[in-house]
């Protein structure tokens, strides 16, 4: 053990009753009686920072740090040595941001932490290791992405769509040829540009000593020292009209994206207020979603109808919004789960609709009401871990906000008026520019339905009351004002290839 | 002193049969009381300190496993979505509005074995929430209309879950290994039964009937509350509640005496899919070679595991392998499943496969070994406990197979006291060739 080491371990005993000086480069949340300590290391860089051609690179570089060697020990011995101790560690890679984080029993530190600064420290960038996770990606492209998953999808062509040309515009891990193209040497010099001492910000939850602050501080200080410069935050480019892009593929019902770029992020002045709408209009997952009610609710069409004002990656498999996929550029979205090839053009229509009603004629008293009641507490529900309220502290920092999120969170939308958010739809949300993403069999038809536009009438299996069909006959005819040009089918198999 | 003390409370309070438990000497790091009510009506209650919040999980101990009569699968899981159409004292919407109101993250999932339906709330709406759980599950009350509409959603889940291809191999390993036990058919159900029920409306209300009994379900209260004052309204909104649970007719499955094999296709294109499962047995903590057949899914197959070592790391022929030896209320499977990277390898898996089993025969496991997987099965248990309803969504399978929660501990006892000559035997009595189904997928070229 270093001197500097005794005398900061030392410093962090003597200081271990009040907390440890503020520093610009930590996140701390300090939860004495919990049991598990969580790290989360921010390195500020992400997939925008993939060279042209090599796309994926951000992504395999941090994989290769997680799930690889280091110098010192094999891949088989790291899962040894992490296996009696339940731990695991790993990489998130978003637009922005790189996570390495992982969580450990207090018992268990000392192994842990060992292993957890020496993946990121030392990764050995082996040969073996390459090959296997680059394959392994390439295969969820080529196999799980383009045919185990049609709403991820939808929702990745969606994206690719929206930031098309700016360093948002292409899937996080990459296309399979970008993949291809990388090679070894590509990693290791991203690793030296991009994971340096002065890129990172380290966070710490739990029940952990204040020593820990300072090692931590001191040991990933052994990286290079460089400070890396941030591309500018991507514009994505305007545009008018529907616009729509269709994936042909073998499948038995049509998933659809659809959204477009807005200028708000988490901490403005209106955020707070698209929060609420977002969250009457379509809280993720949550039957109160007002598309849910008209979509699936009334008509039984689908699965589940949801809108978003941050993105939301794999929506399918968790039930709360991810943290540490902060950007400087959002969007609003809309996931219409898959519904029969039948409904899909009666399914685009009413949401589209939707959307122009509340725009065109706000939410209502009783609407706001509910809602603000229900996130005052629902919200409760977004940070129930200690590694979870980690994650949006670090969030947190980077919109340059302060305090604990959620706390914030409730405050901002209990004082929220219904003017305020009636104000805030009207100035960031419209419902002519939009792009849209599906993934459908017969995507000619479908295209020649949409240019037409043709009534798209329903039927049921089941009677329905006299006020949905209605409204049914109302949205079948609902224009949706395609142009030939608007619209471009892909086929699956050319796909992020 | 604290047993004796929740022993006297609750036997002041209530006139019911009642146990009171702690785990304090357990694996399980929270104390916790029980309490059966008169109807049956088995209540667990795990104070924690913390957020405010609280986890209510009902749990009814019906899954697919007890959908007995022929066209009439995936009606557990029809009848978690049907939950939610409401009662005359609080109709669909009122519920759904309530629940709104309250901010709650309220939802509900089907097993095999069990349906929960599970609520995190804030602890100051206890009230509420047992007001409106109870009334569920004695009124639930629901027009032949909105059940048929339920139906579409329901085929919609299915459409969903058939793009996927694990579905698909699901179907049919299921179908292959079980002649007779209703373990032969996934939780969803069969599609034609699906597509069938929404002219089953009068069958769904005796379902209903039938399994939706105090004696048939168990609720499960984790974090900020006092038992007190959660007990006293539980007796009050489910006292009257009335038992009259019949035990489904599920027939045994015979013993299985030769290996059996399917080979599907899937619609769309994917990484070959291969799972070999054997007939795996009932829960029973008290037997310790069961429980040392549960672990080998990690000793075989986990990330230590010498076939990981070959096939992830250094062949590199599967894009991972994995095994699930899991705990059922019937015999059911136990299965290691593994994505491969080329169809020319299928066999050679499958080989590889049956070597680590084969070997495991004549190998004794060291004792540092079996003493790692001690330690890491009960760290991976104690911090997957960080949230009320993380608590209480742990312990859930567990208490629907048993109907209490002392089976944590006895669990994490009998793990403890596992040998190598357990786990040597548990290969010879459960990982035979003839108890054996295997199962492929393949996508369309």
């Amino acid at each position: 053990m270093t001197r500097l080491r005794s005398i900061i371990i030392l410093a962090g005993m003597l200081m271990s009753a009040c907390s440890p000086p503020p520093s610009e480069n930590v996140v701390l949340l300090p939860v004495a009686d919990d049991p598990t300590i969580s790290f989360r290391v921010w390195f500020k860089v992400g997939s925008q920072c993939d060279p042209a051609g090599k796309e994926g690179l951000a992504a395999l570089t941090a994989a290769m740090m997680t799930e690889g060697a280091t110098e010192a020990r094999s891949y088989e011995t790291i899962l040894a040595e992490l296996y009696p101790i339940a731990a695991s560690y790993g990489a998130s890679v978003d637009k922005e941001m790189t996570i390495i984080s992982g969580r450990i029993h207090r018992d268990n530190l000392d192994p842990y932490y060992e292993l957890f600064t020496d993946a990121i420290l030392h990764p050995a960038f082996a040969e073996e290791d390459f090959e296997r996770i680059r394959t392994d990606m390439i295969n969820s492209i080529r196999k799980s992405l383009r045919y185990a998953n049609d709403e991820e999808l939808g929702k990745a062509v969606l994206y690719d769509f929206i930031y098309e040309g700016t360093p948002y515009g292409h899937l996080d891990m990459g296309t399979v040829s970008s993949l291809e193209n990388i090679t070894l040497d590509d990693v290791r010099s991203f690793y030296r540009a991009w994971f340096t001492g002065q890129n990172l910000i380290v966070g710490l939850g739990g029940g952990y000593h204040d020593t820990l602050v300072f090692n931590i501080q001191e040991d990933l200080a052994a990286l290079p020292a460089s400070e890396p410069t941030q591309p500018p935050p991507p514009e994505p480019a305007s545009f008018e009209g529907l616009h729509m892009r269709i994936v042909e593929k073998d499948c038995n019902a049509t998933a659809i994206s659809f959204g477009f770029p807005i200028d708000v992020l988490r901490g403005d002045e209106d955020f707070w207020a698209l929060a609420l709408f977002n969250s009457w209009f379509g809280e993720h997952r949550n039957s109160s979603s007002h598309l849910y009610q008209v979509i699936r609710e009334a008509r039984g069409m689908n699965y589940g109808d949801y809108s978003y004002i941050e993105i939301f990656p794999n929506g399918g498999r968790r039930q709360m919004p991810p943290t540490n996929h902060a950007r400087r550029q959002q969007l609003f979205e809309v996931w219409i789960r898959p519904v029969q090839h039948a409904h899909r053009h009666f399914a685009l229509r009413a949401a589209i609709r939707e959307l122009q009603q509340v725009i065109e004629n706000g939410m209502t008293e009783e609407q706001f009401e509910l809602t603000q009641r229900f996130l005052g507490k629902y919200a409760l529900h977004y940070a129930t871990t200690t590694s979870r309220r980690l994650g949006y502290a670090i969030d947190s920092k980077f919109y340059g906000m302060h305090g604990e999120y959620v706390e914030l969170f409730r405050r901002e939308i209990a004082n929220l008026t219904l003017e305020e958010v009636n104000a805030a739809i009207r100035r960031h949300l419209q419902f002519s520019n939009i792009r849209i993403a599906a993934v459908t069999s017969g995507a000619e038809e479908f295209k020649r339905d949409l240019i037409a536009d043709v009534p798209s009438p329903i039927t049921y299996e089941t009677p329905k009351p006299e006020e949905v069909l209605e409204e049914d006959r109302a949205i079948m005819a609902y224009p949706l004002n395609f142009t030939e040009d608007r619209i471009t089918i892909i086929p699956v198999e050319d796909v992020f290839d | 002193m604290r047993l004796f003390i929740h022993a006297m409370l609750l036997l002041t309070l209530s006139g019911g049969m009642l146990m009171a438990e702690s785990g304090e000497n357990g694996v399980f790091p929270y104390a916790y009381t029980v309490e059966t009510l008169e109807n049956g009506l088995t209540v667990i209650m795990i104070p924690m300190s913390g957020s405010g919040l609280m986890s209510y999980y009902s749990i009814v101990r019906t899954g697919s496993r007890d959908e007995f009569e022929a066209g009439k699968t995936g009606f557990a899981h029809f009848f978690e979505h049907m939950m939610f159409r409401g009662t005359k004292n609080y109709p669909a919407a009122m519920y759904d509005r309530m629940v709104t109101e309250m901010g709650a993250d309220a939802n509900a999932y089907t097993t095999d074995d069990y349906t929960a339906y599970h609520l995190s709330f804030a602890a100051e709406d206890l009230e509420t929430v047992v007001k409106l759980e109870s009334d569920r599950f004695q009124n639930l009350d629901y027009e032949e209309a909105a059940f048929q509409t339920e139906a579409g959603a329901v085929y919609g889940e299915y459409r969903k879950n058939i793009s996927n291809p694990w579905q698909v191999l699901f179907e049919a390993l299921l179908g292959k290994a079980f002649t007779r036990h209703t373990y032969g058919h996934t939780t969803i159900g069969f599609e034609d039964d699906i597509k069938a029920m929404p002219q089953l409306y009068e069958y769904s209300k005796e379902f209903f009937s039938r399994y939706y009994r105090p004696d048939n379900t168990v609720l499960l209260l984790a974090g900020n509350f006092r038992e007190a004052d959660a007990m006293e309204l539980i007796r009050r909104h489910y006292g009257d509640w009335e038992a009259g649970y019949q035990m489904p007719d599920v027939l045994a499955e015979p013993a299985q005496t030769e290996e059996r094999s399917v080979d599907v296709t899937y619609e769309g294109k994917t990484l070959p899919l291969l799972v070999v499962s054997y007939k795996g047995p009932a829960l029973d903590v008290g037997d310790p070679v069961m429980v040392a057949g549960s672990m080998l899914e990690e000793l075989l197959f986990g990330e230590t595991s010498d076939i990981y070592r070959t096939l992830v790391l250094k062949e590199q022929k599967v894009q991972f392998i994995s095994a699930d030896f899991g705990f059922n209320r019937d015999p059911r499977l136990w299965s290691i499943y593994a994505m491969i990277k080329d169809e020319a390898d299928i066999a050679s898996v499958r080989t590889e496969i049956d070597r680590t089993i084969a070997q495991f025969r004549s190998r004794t496991v060291s004792d540092r070994q079996l003493a790692d997987l001690k330690k890491r099965l009960k760290y991976s248990f104690l911090m997957g406990l960080d949230t009320p309803d993380k608590v209480a969504g742990r312990l859930a399978r567990l208490t629907a197979i048993t109907g209490g929660i002392d089976v944590v501990d006895r669990l994490y006892v009998a793990y403890d006291a596992v040998t190598p000559d357990d786990l040597r035997a548990a290969v010879e009595r459960y990982l035979a060739d003839e108890r054996r189904t295997i199962a492929t997928l393949k996508g369309r070229e």
